[in-house]
């Protein structure tokens, strides 16, 4: 369904990413071929140039690959008022297979964008530019990434049949018999809370920890434990929290939190989720670059940064989740 | 780390200051960008603010209307449907009440204008004793007609009934039928009811000469609305050459319709925004010689190139901001006090009579990032490597006038 | 040693048809607090020497340390950094920007420190104050005399408290009154602990008693004489 505003923004926002990845990658592939440290030649100016570029077009492609992810979640909201059995943009997203992947791969990407930014950052703290290779190693995996990306997008859009007036003389529809409101389901409330309660308190340990004494393999630790806190707090999100802050036990979405009906709660919440679990996993992401040359001081300052902001953060993140489940049972009922 | 972060804010302040102060200078140029950003943004989120207004209205509106429509299909087309089907529908367990309807258009030859005849029997509807509210003034007509019929805006206006309230309409032999009109929809409906004459059913049925025992289609009112489906295929089966339409389903080809009129409309506007793209381009990369030495001054005093790239994107961020406010505004007056003139013909129709809406756009922070994502992202994309190759001027061209 | 350079080479274009040697083997060594003239024709590489010695590109061969920072090809964003800590530009045509204001003008190496307005404010009133043009500090520089803009430009070389001023071609769009103000000026700054390399060649500078010494420059070379 590309006759659309809101198909016709999410292509046209993804061509526009994509041609600011194909310029990154053609810097890349130049910096990897003649890169030359301590050579006064005009290409090696040139390419020092290039670096502004590149690291230029990856910040705005982190802009614009969160205003896509936005977008494309609003866009499903606005799909499953012409899908048959879509109740809100959870139906939507799994009209068609490439949905939920799409969705996903776009979370990644913000990732991605923001890793890559934070070795340039600590690369060019340095005199030797010492990551000079290995970034643009890295940046030629964006093209392939934002190529998938696009695909399951527009694989997503085309799939997208609206459920309109035929001219047939008996008309057959599926029962919408409310399966596709729920994401996940066979999970006990219970166990969930509690091993995200758990969680919390597993990684606050950690990381005051590390702030106490810095092991490297604590930071991955920490990482690992972020990592896993992030999944499960999408899962606690999607089957508890959810239906807290809609005030309606069967309704378990997790992108109708994102609507101007619950006050954008859902952009507070995912907003402090996905920076919290990068500052979080990038502690020991950055740890791995420490050994080169004139990173050792610049390193060692960003993680004791990482870790401080994502215990902040956490703390914010627990407050947010846990507001709505806490006002119902203070106030006992639709509060 | 504080005071880190503090000269790091003090710094992006500094720089916005001088960034403002650069487009003040090159204001000429800085105008024309702006005003040209400012009018496309204008066309596109008028047009984004009518689509939007249109189907909220639609979906009110559609609220109303049976939650099943039965009609009867012979070769592909509509015909007329027996009101003995009633009966078969018996059996089926959660409808409420099937009220027959006659309906179809008259062609006015004097004021060449197509009216929609409505015969319902409004005593029948659930609802229809609250259908007065839908009036201005007067009230429905009941069971036994004798031509009483309540009339939309438009047709008030197309027969000039100031102070009349007697008109005729043609049979199709060709004798006169007079009708009296008993009230008039309130412009509120005007999407549904502008050019609507509704009647009794007995009326309708002389007026198109229609027979005995057929109707033009069933309204089926449903008890329980999450039981329409279950239903539709219940009828369907129960009659099967006949073609079920649920309200879910009019609903959705309705927001599908505006859908994509305003995808095309948009796709049109977007040759509006490629040509303006190319303006952005353009003006950014034209770097004067006075430009280059100043660059190239910032550098020797000490200014980094990421500070020049800095420069720009407060430049590009500001004339954005700044055109997006001017067109969001003119747009939102355009619609509502102007009531979008330039975009009517599009998505209103092709009707003779056209709806006099009063629109009123309910602007959601999704939908001003939806204009957002057509205008603001290419133009900044745009301005990128124009940017960079203006922060890259060499310091060294500074030195040695 | 403020400034030492030897065995410094710069070539433009290497390994290319334009090839340029713009300088050759240069050895240089400069006193903290002593004023040096770089004297030679234009095409000479006076333009060159002063870029390297100013940190605003490294040499292509050789050791350049300025203020105890060795700039064999560093990045140029360090350049950058250690330049507008240390390093003070007087330009040929002073290269001021004429729409802003004076105030501006002077303030503009400290915008991108974060440095905030009140402060920026106030040093550079303490300068247009020593420098006797604090009444012209709301003109658009296009607006003022030539005078008042030569004032204008050293302060600004002085607003961050720099250690080394360089000067290219200072007074060769100057008449000799000027000139002589110019000189005058750099003199009281050498007597304040500032360390200058003037390039010029014109006599009023290189003749001037508070010049400590002078190297001639010429085809890229330094000329003892």
């Amino acid at each position: 369904m590309f006759l659309n505003p809101w198909s016709l923004a999410l292509s046209l926002c993804s061509l526009v990413v994509l041609v600011l990845g194909v310029v990154a990658g053609r810097t890349a592939v130049r910096v990897l071929r003649f890169w030359e440290p301590g050579s006064d030649s005009n290409r090696q100016i040139r390419l020092e140039n290039e670096i502004w570029l590149s690291s230029t077009l990856i910040a705005y492609g982190l802009g614009f690959q969160i205003i896509t992810l936005i977008l494309f979640v609003l866009a499903a909201d606005e799909f499953c008022q012409v899908i048959v059995g879509a109740m809100c943009a959870t139906g939507a997203l799994l009209a068609n297979p490439y949905g939920m992947p799409a969705l996903l791969v776009k979370l990644v990407g913000v990732f991605f964008y923001g890793f890559w930014i934070l070795i340039h950052q600590l690369d060019i703290r340095s005199e030797q530019y010492p990551l000079v290779r290995p970034k643009y190693l890295v940046l030629l995996l964006l093209l392939p990434l934002l190529l998938l990306d696009v695909t399951l997008q527009t694989l997503y859009i085309a799939g997208i049949k609206p459920d309109i007036i035929t001219s047939c003389c008996a008309v057959v529809f599926s029962e919408s018999n409310g399966a596709t409101t729920n994401l996940l389901s066979g999970y006990s409330q219970q166990g969930l809370l509690l091993a995200f309660l758990g969680s919390m308190f597993g990684l606050a340990v950690l990381g005051v920890g590390l702030l106490r004494r810095w092991h490297p393999w604590l930071a991955g630790l920490y990482a690992a434990g972020w990592l896993w806190f992030f999944g499960l707090s999408l899962v606690v999100i999607t089957t508890v929290i959810s239906s807290y802050v809609y005030a309606m036990p069967y309704h378990k979405c997790p992108f109708c939190l994102l609507k101007p009906d619950y006050h954008y709660f859902g952009f507070a919440l995912y907003g402090v989720l996905i920076s919290a679990t990068f500052f979080g996993a990038s502690a020991a992401f950055a740890g791995l670059v420490r050994g080169r040359a004139g990173l050792a001081g610049v390193v060692a300052r960003y993680q004791r940064l990482a870790v401080q902001l994502s215990l902040v953060l956490l703390v914010i993140f627990s407050g947010l989740s846990f507001y709505h489940y806490l006002k119902y049972l203070i106030s006992g009922g639709e509060g | 780390m504080t005071a880190m972060a503090q000269s790091n804010l003090e710094k992006q302040l500094n720089i916005l200051d001088y960034a403002l102060s650069s487009l003040w200078r090159r204001r000429l140029k800085s105008l024309s960008v702006l005003l040209v950003f400012a009018a496309v943004i204008f066309l596109l989120a008028s047009f984004q603010m009518v689509t939007k207004a249109l189907s909220d209205k639609a979906k009110q509106v559609l609220v109303h209307t049976p939650e099943i429509t039965l009609q009867k299909m012979s070769v592909g087309r509509q015909e007329a449907i027996p009101l003995a089907y009633r009966d078969r529908l018996a059996g089926i367990f959660g409808i409420r009440r099937v009220v027959p309807r006659i309906w179809g258009y008259y062609f006015d030859e004097v004021r060449l204008a197509n009216y929609t005849v409505m015969g319902m029997a409004v005593e029948e509807m659930p609802e229809g004793g609250r259908l007065d509210t839908a009036l201005v003034g007067g009230k429905m007509p009941g069971p036994d007609g004798q031509g009483r019929v309540v009339i939309g805006q438009a047709i008030k206006k197309a027969m000039a009934l100031e102070g009349r309230t007697t008109f005729s309409l043609f049979r199709p032999d060709l004798s006169l039928k007079p009708f009296e009109v008993s009230g008039e929809f309130s412009s509120d409906t005007d999407i549904l009811t502008n050019d609507l004459i509704v009647m009794s059913l007995a009326d309708a049925r002389d007026l198109f000469a229609i027979p005995a025992g057929l109707v033009t289609d069933l309204c089926v009112y449903v008890a329980n609305p999450q039981e329409i489906g279950t239903i539709a295929k219940k009828i369907s089966e129960a009659l099967p050459s006949v073609r079920v339409l649920t309200r879910p389903q009019i609903q959705k080809t309705y927001q599908v319709v505006f859908g994509w009129r305003s995808g095309f409309g948009s796709i049109c506007l977007l040759t509006a925004l490629a040509a303006f793209v190319i303006l952005a381009w353009d003006k950014a990369s034209g770097l004067s010689p006075e430009e280059r030495r100043e660059i190239a001054i910032l550098k020797v005093l000490g200014w980094q190139t990421s500070d020049i790239l800095v420069v720009r994107f407060w430049e590009s961020v500001l004339v954005s901001g700044l055109a997006c406010m001017v067109g969001m505004t003119a747009a939102y007056i355009h619609v509502v006090y102007f009531s979008a003139s330039l975009f009517r013909p599009v998505l209103m129709g092709w009707s003779v009579l056209r709806p006099d809406l009063h629109l009123l756009p309910r602007l959601a922070a999704g939908d001003i990032l939806l204009t957002l994502a057509f205008t603001v992202i290419p133009y900044l994309a745009a301005t990128v490597i124009p940017a960079w190759r203006s922060a890259t001027v060499p310091a060294d061209s500074a030195l040695g006038g | 040693m403020l400034i030492e350079l030897s065995g410094v080479s710069k070539i433009y274009n290497q390994g290319r048809a334009n090839e340029v040697r713009a300088l050759s083997d240069i050895d240089l060594t400069v006193e903290q607090g002593s004023m040096v003239c770089l004297k030679g024709p234009s095409g000479s590489g006076k333009s060159t020497l002063l870029a390297i010695i100013g940190c605003i590109f490294p040499p292509t061969s050789g050791k350049a340390a300025i203020a105890e920072r060795q700039l064999a090809r560093l990045p140029d964003r360090f350049l950058t950094l250690h330049r507008r800590e240390t390093i003070g530009f007087i330009f040929q045509r002073f290269n001021i920007l004429p729409e802003l204001t004076v105030l501006e003008n002077i303030t503009l190496p400290l915008l991108p420190l974060g440095v905030p307005p009140k402060e920026r404010r106030q040093r550079a009133q303490e300068l247009l104050a020593r420098f006797a043009i604090s009444h012209r500090a709301q003109f658009p520089a296009g607006q003022i005399s030539g005078g008042e803009l030569q004032r204008v430009a050293i302060a600004r070389a002085l607003i961050n408290n720099q250690t080394i001023i360089l000067a290219d071609e200072p007074t060769a769009h100057l008449d000799t009154a000027l000139s002589r103000e110019f000189m005058e000026i750099m003199r009281q700054l050498k007597e304040a602990g500032k360390t200058i390399v003037i390039a010029s060649h014109d006599p009023l500078v290189f003749e001037h008693p508070a010049i400590d010494r002078t190297v001639t420059i010429q085809d890229g070379r330094i000329h003892v004489s």
